[in-house]
This record gives structure tokens, sequence and C-alpha cells, in this order.
């Protein structure tokens, strides 16, 4: 029984790859009817399924493939015509083939989804026999339903049925004997033609080849003859092994954690780089960081690699809706697809289907005009829609461009306010391109009258909605009469992405880099303010500002600093500019969930874990874009206010850092003239638990460089590392009088040198100068 | 209520390996102390004990949620016990713990100020939680009683539970 189970598997397996092709084959023979390659790979599927469903007695499938072939048989002979009647009929046989497959699957059998094949079978029939086909078989078919039990039961069907198995072995051996032959001429072929390329596109392709050879027990005589054609087929079997979805996603978790691992390492590497600068065995170590690094890289884009299928895998069953469409629709459409051999994450592919389907059908139902009309506009008749796909950069990216009637922007801003969707002074001021993005919004719909091709209540918001998940960008633009264009971007793999990190105040954040479109530095007083929102002038564009400490709430501790870094995100057409204190670099990060616990955090879309080995979020770029709607905190006023409150001398806070009591004392002296709050400490790790403990916020430092536990170099360099503390005062007073002690003094980020000894009036005006209080 | 327990007890044993059976009226429990008083966790909840390390500060949830920490790769929210009691917050000491539970989907850590001991307690010694206190949100699974004191067993699903 297991073994059965087993072959079923198999069966399915395979049968479902098989007509994954044929759909694509099928339209692609409408317009070659004469292409014998194609009949025959077709002719070739139908065959196989027969083979395979009759040895598993699912009768029905195989009275169905029987007829198919049969049909098949004969257009391959020559002695039939495809024509788009013949192809209709063959089309839906090939549907209720695929329904069947899909029953079995689910049921185990092909009996118990009640399918009626009787009346298919006789259009079949009327084909292979040269009649017409019955025309009004749509109608019937549902009356038909009822009749299926006895039709099968006529006998005059199964000997027909034994018949042609008796009459048609002998025959099909022929034929098999003859197509293997001439594939493998043709293997051979391709092989010269492309050495490098012996990989995915042409597994597919190759599957019946080996499938009809092991198949002895449907046909046993077959075996002796094509012993040739089976060993070119065993060596295509050793190329491709099926492999678990699960076993590879078991394997990519594992690359994670090894990028993570690599992550620190090159971490560690920098601090004992730093800290045992020139020493000998820094180089081998750096060999072997950089090539366990090196390895680690490519190891992960081998194993993404295996996990990637050509997006054909999804493009494939578009020329056939395209078909049914423009009959449907009356139109007469072409699909023109490109690069379907462009790769990307299995995940992925199977995210996209119903987005693009989607599209696609709006593309045609929407977007070209009918043909009467086309002719009038001075079109060809025929409207062309392009599916292209390519790389570009980490991403992939997806076309969808149809010579229809375009998108109108007026129209959109009309029907937009008719719905409430934006209010007039929004329409106003919307640049056409904003206004195509309308048909993203919820409850938009441009069709007048809704047909059943499209307008089916699924907006193209879901399709954006799914997109987005993918962390994808979708963006349409279009020309009146000309054409519309929607392009989606998508990353390769969703488990690892590239992100930018940044830093607010003490706390990390990743910002996935696809969303990234720039950084920039600009100084407070180019952020305008209006009404109540934040702005920033770049270019010729104007920019929403938000912080992200207000968007996340962090605990501000003032930042002094007269800049900002702004980083740039987009997702499609939308812009805005997020304020953070720092940009630290682009890292490669693992996706990490947070478990139940924390699942679906506003803003946050997940976590990693950095080099250090500390969690550092992930930023939700389209959830941030809506909590920064309500941010509404002035970044300039922030600032001013905060300066406001130190109105007397003793506001201000000095900490002074040295080991000696007697220099504390005499540096406080020096001070003391000024009215300025000092608080010592004795050495660099007292002074900088101080410092982060966040008592008092100091003014300005004083630090003596010789000293136990942290010295003052490090102490600065150690200050610096915080953001808020970037433009605090770090004065140095030392002994040291060297000009490259002076240099270190500035590398660690001191602002002043000051040697010992000093006099007092200097030590004061200097601290005077730097917290900008000015003497009385 | 004992009878519920009891078979929650029985799916913890079917859970570790089955050889040894404890007796079965004997519950092993995990005692420690938050603010003034002794809470146990049953000791097949308990995934491990770790010290203090550094946790990553989550936005937008209550603020008994602390944040995310990397335990060896992995990451777990940080919830403070003393927060979601509503005891008064201090200073960690070098006595606090996280508490790291695994529940059937989800694993947390969890803040104490200090762990007693393990504790072994005859089933019958452990009374349903005082009807007067139901306002917990049911996170109390009952009342041990001991020679010389009483201590709360905390309900790990309902620790584990996100409530916001």
């Amino acid at each position: 029984m297991d073994d059965i189970q087993e072959i079923l598997e198999d069966f399915l397996v395979e049968a479902f790859e098989l007509i994954e092709q044929i759909d694509q084959d099928l339209v692609e023979l409408e317009n070659n009817p004469e292409d014998l390659e194609l009949l025959n790979r077709i002719f070739r599927v139908a065959h196989t399924v027969k083979g395979s469903s009759s040895f598993l007695n699912f009768d029905v499938l195989t009275k169905l493939t029987h007829h198919m072939e049969d049909v098949l048989n004969k257009a391959r002979k020559g002695e039939l015509k495809i024509t788009p009647e013949v192809m209709d009929v063959v089309l839906k046989s090939i549907d209720m083939m695929k329904e069947l497959l899909v029953g079995i699957r689910d049921n185990g059998n092909d009996t118990d989804i009640g399918m009626d094949i009787s009346e298919i079978c006789s259009a079949l029939d009327a084909i292979s026999q040269g009649n017409d086909i019955p025309v009004q078989q749509s109608e019937s078919k549902k009356e038909a339903a009822e009749e299926l039990q006895e039709v099968v039961k006529e006998p005059h069907k199964e000997e027909e049925e034994i018949d042609y198995n008796n009459l048609s072995d002998d025959e099909v051996e022929a034929e098999i004997e003859r197509l293997l032959k001439q594939r493998k001429e043709e293997d051979k072929k391709r092989k010269a033609q492309k050495k490098k390329e012996t990989g995915e596109d042409k597994v597919v392709p190759e599957n019946p080849t080996p499938n009809r050879v092991a198949k002895p027990s449907v046909q046993p005589k077959p075996k002796p003859k094509s012993m040739p054609a089976k060993k070119q087929a065993a060596s295509t079997i050793e190329q491709t092994i099926r492999v678990e979805v699960k076993r590879l996603d078991h394997l990519m978790n594992l690359i994670g954690e090894l990028v993570l691992g690599k992550n620190r390492l090159l971490k560690i590497y920098d601090d004992v780089e730093e800290r045992y600068e020139g020493e000998k065995f820094l180089e081998e170590l750096n060999q072997v960081v950089s090539s366990v690094s090196l390895v680690t890289t490519d190891l992960q884009i081998a194993v993404m690699k295996t996990r990637m299928l050509p997006v054909a895998k999804v493009f494939n069953k578009f020329p056939r809706m395209i078909r049914d469409l423009s009959r449907e629709l009356g139109k007469s459409i072409e699909l023109k697809i490109t690069g379907e051999d462009t790769e990307l994450d299995k995940s992925i592919v199977e995210e996209i289907g119903d987005p693009l389907v989607h599209i696609i059908r709006n593309s045609c139902d929407h977007g070209i005009e009918s043909g009467d009309e086309r002719l009038l506009k001075g079109k060809p008749e025929g409207g062309v829609i392009e599916l292209k796909a390519y790389h570009e950069g980490n991403n992939i990216v997806i076309e969808i461009v149809d010579d229809g009637k375009g998108l109108d922007s007026d129209m959109l801003r009309n029907k937009s306010l008719e719905k409430g969707i934006i209010t007039e002074r929004e329409a106003d001021s919307m640049s056409d391109k904003e206004a195509y993005n309308l048909i993203f919004k919820p409850g938009f719909s441009t069709a007048a009258s809704v047909t059943s091709v499209s307008g089916r209540g699924v907006g193209m918001d879901v399709v954006k909605t799914n997109i987005e998940k993918l962390n994808g960008i979708i963006d349409v633009d279009s020309e009146v009469d000309r054409g519309t264009v929607i392009k989606l971007k998508i990353p390769l793999t969703l488990a690892i992405i590239q992100a930018l990190l940044v830093g607010v105040q003490e706390e990390f954040y990743a910002i996935p880099l696809a969303s990234v479109l720039e950084t920039v530095r600009i100084p407070l007083e180019e952020i305008y303010t209006i009404e109540g929102k934040n702005v920033l002038r770049l270019r010729d564009e104007v920019l929403s500002l938000v912080r992200l400490s207000d968007i996340f709430g962090v605990e501000r501790v003032l930042d002094n600093s007269e800049h900002a870094y702004v980083v740039v995100i987009g997702l499609a057409e939308s812009k805005l500019g997020i304020i953070v204190d720092s940009l630290v670099g682009q890292e490669e990060i693992v996706i990490k969930s947070m478990g139940d616990y924390l699942k679906g955090i506003e803003g946050i879309a997940g976590a990693t874990i950095r080099g250090d080995g500390r969690v550092t979020l992930i930023v939700d770029v389209a959830a941030l874009m809506d909590l920064a709607k309500n941010v509404t905190v002035d970044i300039r006023a922030t600032g001013e206010t905060e300066a406001r409150t130190k109105e007397k001398p003793s506001d201000y806070f000095v900490l002074v850092v040295d080991d000696s009591k007697m220099d504390r004392n005499i540096m406080k002296k020096s001070i003391a003239p000024t009215g300025i709050s000092v608080v010592e400490a004795a050495n660099g790790q007292e002074a900088l638990n101080m410092i982060k403990s966040g008592d008092h916020s100091f003014d300005a430092i004083l630090i003596d460089i010789e000293m136990p536990r942290m010295d003052g170099y490090t102490l600065a360099s150690e200050i610096r590392k915080y953001s808020k503390y970037k433009n605090l005062p770090l004065i140095a007073v030392t002994s040291r009088t060297s000009k490259s002690d002076r240099l270190r003094g500035v590398e660690s980020g001191m602002t002043e040198y000051i040697t010992k000894p000093y006099s007092p009036e200097y030590l004061e005006s200097v601290v005077r100068k730097n917290i900008k209080l000015l003497a009385e | 209520m004992n009878d519920k327990l009891s078979q929650v007890l029985k799916k913890q044993q079917q859970q570790i390996e089955e050889p040894e059976k404890i007796e079965e009226d004997i519950v092993q429990l995990v005692g420690f102390i938050i603010g003034n008083e002794e809470y146990a966790i049953p000791i097949l909840n308990i995934q491990e004990i770790i010290k203090p390390i550094d946790y990553t500060r989550v936005p937008q949830v209550p603020d008994y949620v602390l944040g995310v920490f990397n335990l060896r790769g992995d990451v777990i929210p940080l919830i403070n016990l003393r927060k979601k009691f509503n005891i008064e917050m201090v200073n960690q000491t070098e006595e606090t713990r996280y508490i790291v539970l695994k529940g059937e989907n989800n694993t947390a850590g969890f803040v104490i100020d200090r762990l007693t001991e393990a504790i072994r307690l005859n089933r019958s010694r452990i009374s349903p939680p005082p009807e007067t206190i139901n306002t917990d949100k049911g996170m109390i699974y009952g009342v041990g009683k001991r020679d010389d004191s009483m201590l709360t067993i905390l309900k790990v699903e309902a620790l584990l539970k996100r409530d916001f």
C-alpha cells in the first residue's frame, strides 16, 4: 500500500509540473499550429498522464486524456488543423484534467469530485473524426452532469477504449521511439549551444523523458528498443534532486545563524585590531576572518540559489489567461513576456502570483480598449501587454506594460473626491503621479461597469498590501491613450536583507535598505514648519520630517547638535524624512521573529541580532509612514525650549575628572568665579558611569589624561560614541605636552587641550567659551 | 481544581521523557521572590534561569514588557513581573534573575528579585486561589501551604499570554 502511495505522490508531482508547461505550449501552438515540436510535447504530456493514470486505475482521468491524446495525435500527424475552435476544446479538456488531478490530490481518487467528462470527450471525438464541434457544448454542460453515471457505463464506449488500447500500443511505441531519438538529437544540439546553462529551464521539458522510460509496468515492450535513450535519461536524472522545501528552509535558518556569527566575528576582529595594532598575528587573523566571511557570503548565496525559481513559474499561466480574457472580452490582446528566466526566492514566487493576476486582469479589462476604439485612436487593433522581469541590484523588477488608454489623472481625482477618499484640497495639490497612486487606495475602482473580469470587490489596494508585505514597492506611471506601466520592485529573498542601521539616542534600529532612497545631513535651520508639520526642502521637493525618537517614544536626552541626519525613505510615491541621531552603516541582517508574544507591533517588522550579540529592531517602513502622520512634535521648538531653561550659571554643570584630589581642587577653584556647579570623578570609568546615569546633564567635562582604570583618551572616545554627546565640550587638562599627545587628544574627540601648569584665568575663560557662558 | 491541576501535570510529564514518573501527588516547583512575596512556578515549565543580560527596548508596548533579549540566537521578550503585579520598581541587584518560561507557542523571560529553592509539594496541600483575588486575570493557579509559609503558584499559560 505504501508503494502505491509513493507512486501516487510521484505521479502527482510530475503531472502538476507537466501541466504547468502545457498551458504555455498550447497558447503558443495556436500561433504556430505547424510547430511539430510543440505538438509532440503536448501529446507527450497527455500520453504520460494517461499512462500513469491507467496504471493507478483513475478511469475518468484515463478516459479524458485518452481522448485528448487522440486529437493531439491526429494534429501531430498533420491530419487535423488546429483552429481556435479546436483549441478551445483542447484547452477546456486540459482544464478538466487539472481539476481531476487536484481532485486526486485532495481525495485520492478521481471520482469524488464527480466531474462529467462525457461531453468533452464527445467533442474531442468529433474533432478527431473531423466533424464539426457541437456548438451548444457550453450550455449542455450542466444538464449532462447527471447523466454521468449512465454514460460511463455505456458499453460501446468501453469497447472503443479497449479497441484503442490494443490498436495503438504499437503505434505509440513507435512514436515514442521516434520522439526519443529526436529529443536526443535536440538535446545534443542544445547542450553544445549553451554549455553553461545546463540547469533549471531544461529540467522541465526533459522530465517527460525519464518518466516514459521509467514505466515498464504500463508498456513493457519498448524497453529493449529504447536502451540508448535510457542512458541519456539517466544522465539527466542525476542532475536534479527533489528536496523537501522544509529542508531548504532549515538550511536557510542555519545560514542565517552563520551570517550572524560572521557579523560578530568581524566586529570582534575590529576590536582586536584596534587593541593590538601592529601585532604580527593580526595579519593571520585577518586572513582567517576574511576567508570565513567570504565563504559565508558565498554559502549564503549558494543556498539562496537553491531556493530560487524562475519567475516563469508564475508567468506561464498568463498566456492562457490572456487568451481566455481576450476571447471573453472580445478584444484582441497579445502578451509579450521577457525575462521569464529571472529567478527569485520560492516564497516570493508563491506570493506574487495573485497580485500579478489582478494587475493583468485590470490591464485587459480597463487598460486595453476595444478594437474599434483603438482603430479610432489610430492605434493597431490588437492591444499589447508586456510582462517583463529583470534584476536590479538586490531586487527583481516586474513590469506590466500595456498600450491601452492609460490613466486619466483628472478622472482619478474627481472619482476619489466623489468617493471621499481625498479632500478637495488634497486633490488640488496632487501631482499627476500622486493621482495615479489613487488606484491603490482602498475603496477605489475605476471601472464604470463592474465586469466579471476585474471589479470583484478586490481592489488594487490588496495588491499593494501584498507587495508591501514582501518588502516590495509598487509604482505606476501612465500617459493618456499611450498606456500604463506598473512596476513592482521586490527583494530577491525575505530571510536576509540589507539594512541601514541608524542610532537614535542610545538605541539602534535597522531600516530595510530597499526602502531607503538617500541620507542627508542638514542644518536645523533648514527645517520649516508648515501647518504644524516639519518639512524640509530637498532639491525640488518638500519632504515631511519626523524624528524616529518621537515615533518610537525614545527617551530624549538633550541633543544640542545643530545638524540632523535625515534618512529619506520611500514607498511608491510617498516619501518621508526620518531624523536620526547617527548613521551606523549598512549591514546584512537576518530577520528573526519576535514570537507570538510580540507579534504585530506597529512599526516594527521584526528583530535581528547584531554583531555584538544585542537585539536590534527592524523598522516596518509602511507602518512607520502611517505612524508618522500622528506625530506633531515640532523639531526645532523642542531644541530651543530645552536650551532656554538654563538661566543662572549654577544651572550649568561641569564634570572634573582627575585622579589627583589636589588637581581637582585646583580646577574647581579656577572655575569657581563663574558660579558653575562642579561635579568630580576620580577616574574615567567613574566619570563614564556618571555620564551614563544621566543624574546630571553636563555642559563640559575637564579630563586628565593619565588616570587609573580608564585614561582620558579612552574616556573621550567612549563619550563620543553617544550621539547626544557629540558636541559636548571635552577639555583635556594634562601635563603631557608633546605634539603626538595633542594629536591623540584630537583623535579621541577632545575639544580643547590645556597643558599643566595653567593659569586659573585661562582655564576659566576656556570653560566659559565652551559652554557659551559670557563673563559678567 | 485539583483534577485540573493533575491533568496538566500529567500532560507536562508526557512532554518530557516519561521513564521517571514522579509520584503523582508530588508537585515540583521553583520558588522565587518578587517584592515581599514568594511565588512558584512548576519546574517543568522553566526552560532555564539566567543572570540578567542586556535587552533592547521595544516601542509601542505596555511598560511591563521591558523589551527583547538574545538567548543564544533566539529573540525573546522580557517581562518585568514587578511592573506586571504593580509592585514598586527597584534597581537590579546581584540576585536578580531572568526566568525563561516555555509555553506551547511562546517563550518569554521574566525578571524576578531572587530565587529561593526547588520545592516539592504534595498536591493535597495546594488549594485554589481565594475567590476574592479573581481580579488577577487568572494568573494564579493556586496557593501552596507549607509548614511555616504560603506561596502563590502562578499559571504559566496566563503569564505567557499576550494581553495587550
